[in-house]
């Protein structure tokens, strides 16, 4: 069973890109890159992880006591706050892209090169004064 | 590997699996928070306390709050469309 | 591309995928046998030389303290598009309620939820700064404790309402909580460069093993990222919430800010 935690973040990622790829609605498409965000998460404390070892907090037992790698643990750390502001930058897209389009599904989203600069106008006459 | 670490990885892919399959984004957010609370006990079982802080305080209360939120934003935009077309 | 074409090359693609992933992890170490040599050496030597007790800590600030650096920038550009984003297309003509549905019933704030806020909102804080200020001690420290910070003043929200919410957190303290922590980070990489030490060399004393004062440098700069995180995530919060009032209309009466 050595291979779990491996094949676990495995299928998150891969779960996560399904879900990238068939998902109807912007919201719900954020919430699967956050999944493939925890595989990173899971494959990182995993590789991290030895049996018998304690947390890399010397505290309560002494230096030299056996611990699991802090390395990967300031890695994940950083990138779970770091990563939830990213989350929160592109939910703020989702809700201008549907402002302006009127609808949150990838698949009715106009390319903006074309007639973007004809569309612009006639989206501002739409919605006065926002 | 003992027991619980294998019960708890299972449960990981379990919750991200749903967070995928659950399509409607109002019911998302709910695994969505599931998700980050699964997380954080499985980061503790991993010894990594600093990184379950962390992923309780995110993914257990702000990230879910912040969907839903925009997804608050979404309706209300909704509304403001039927009001002027 | 029609959704299901893009689908069926997913599925070709992450079975190409499979024989590599397979190999991969068969080639891994072992899950729980042994830990990276560089970890290991931390743990056996930053004790000793930098008198914290918190690994996770000392890399963050210390050894590493360069990528902190840089993540800390990723977070403030984030912040900022978002900021951005959302005050561009924003009017003026909005009441003071947010979260609100047309035709939802408007429903009194009971004292029992109003009390509860009150009573669990200072503990909450208290336990964010706790948090941070023992990070070098104890698992904590300022990325954690500026969410759990930033979270706190949510239960404002909860028991004042909006109004009251706004009146308490002013979005250019928090602009300034969020751009300064940045700046503070900044300067303890550059302050020691004056002594003729080198970038974030830990020129302060050290303090002792096990003590709150440990850790020298690392103190401030864990302050500095517990302002910027606090500020920043109360800022997208804030601005998230200010995209859901709604435009004003007809006031219905016997409504407050709720």
């Amino acid at each position: 069973m050595t291979w779990l935690p491996y094949a676990v973040a495995a299928w998150l990622f891969a779960i996560g890109l399904y879900g990238l790829a068939s998902s109807r609605n912007l919201i719900h498409l954020v919430g699967c890159l956050s999944v493939c965000q925890s595989a990173t998460y899971v494959l990182l404390l995993g590789l991290g992880y030895r049996y018998g070892s304690i947390a890399p907090i010397f505290y309560d037992h002494p230096p030299g006591t056996p611990a699991v790698d802090p390395v990967m643990q300031a890695l994940v750390l950083t990138d779970i706050v770091v990563g939830a502001t990213l989350s929160a930058l592109l939910l703020v897209l989702t809700v201008q892209a549907y402002k302006r389009s009127g609808t949150l599904d990838p698949e009715h989203l106009k390319p903006m090169s074309r007639g973007g600069d004809k569309a612009a106008p006639a989206t501002s006459a739409k919605h006065p004064a926002r | 590997m003992s027991a619980i670490l294998i019960l708890l990885f299972l449960l990981t892919a379990a919750s991200g699996t749903a967070v995928v399959l659950i399509r409607d984004p109002a019911r998302q957010i709910f695994a969505l928070a599931g998700n980050g609370v699964v997380l954080t006990i499985l980061f503790t079982a991993l010894q990594a306390p600093d990184v379950a802080l962390s992923e309780l305080a995110v993914g257990g209360a702000a990230v879910p709050l912040l969907f839903l939120v925009a997804l608050m934003a979404v309706r209300t935009g909704r509304r403001d469309e039927e009001h002027e077309g | 591309m029609s959704p299901r074409l893009r689908l069926a090359v997913l599925g070709v693609a992450l079975l190409a995928l499979v024989p590599g992933a397979a190999a991969t992890i068969a080639h891994l170490p072992d899950f729980g046998a042994t830990i990276a040599a560089y970890g290991e050496r931390i743990n056996a030597i930053a004790p000793g030389e930098r008198h914290v007790a918190n690994m996770v800590s000392a890399i963050n600030f210390d050894l590493r303290g360069l990528d902190t650096l840089g993540e800390e920038f990723m977070l403030l550009a984030a912040i900022t598009g978002t900021v951005v984003l959302l005050r561009g297309r924003r009017g003026e003509t909005l009441t003071d309620r947010a979260m609100r549905l047309p035709g939802r019933a408007i429903l009194p704030r009971s004292e029992a939820v109003q009390l509860t806020c009150r009573l669990a909102g200072p503990l909450l804080m208290m336990f964010g700064l706790y948090v941070v200020l023992h990070a070098t001690v104890t698992p904590g420290g300022g990325f954690q404790g500026g969410v759990i910070l930033a979270s706190g003043t949510l239960l404002a929200y909860l028991g004042e309402g909006y109004g009251g919410w706004r009146d308490m957190v002013r979005s250019h303290w928090l602009d300034a909580m969020e751009g300064g922590g940045a700046v503070l980070f900044t300067v303890c990489g550059l302050a020691p460069m004056l002594t003729g030490a080198a970038f974030m060399q830990n020129v302060l004393p050290l303090g002792t093993f096990r003590d709150v004062f440990s850790g020298g440098l690392m103190l401030v700069e864990n302050a500095g990222v517990a302002l910027a995180v606090c500020g920043g995530f109360t800022q997208l919060f804030l601005e998230f919430l200010e995209e859901t009032r709604e435009a004003d209309g007809p006031e219905e009466p016997g409504e407050d800010s709720a």
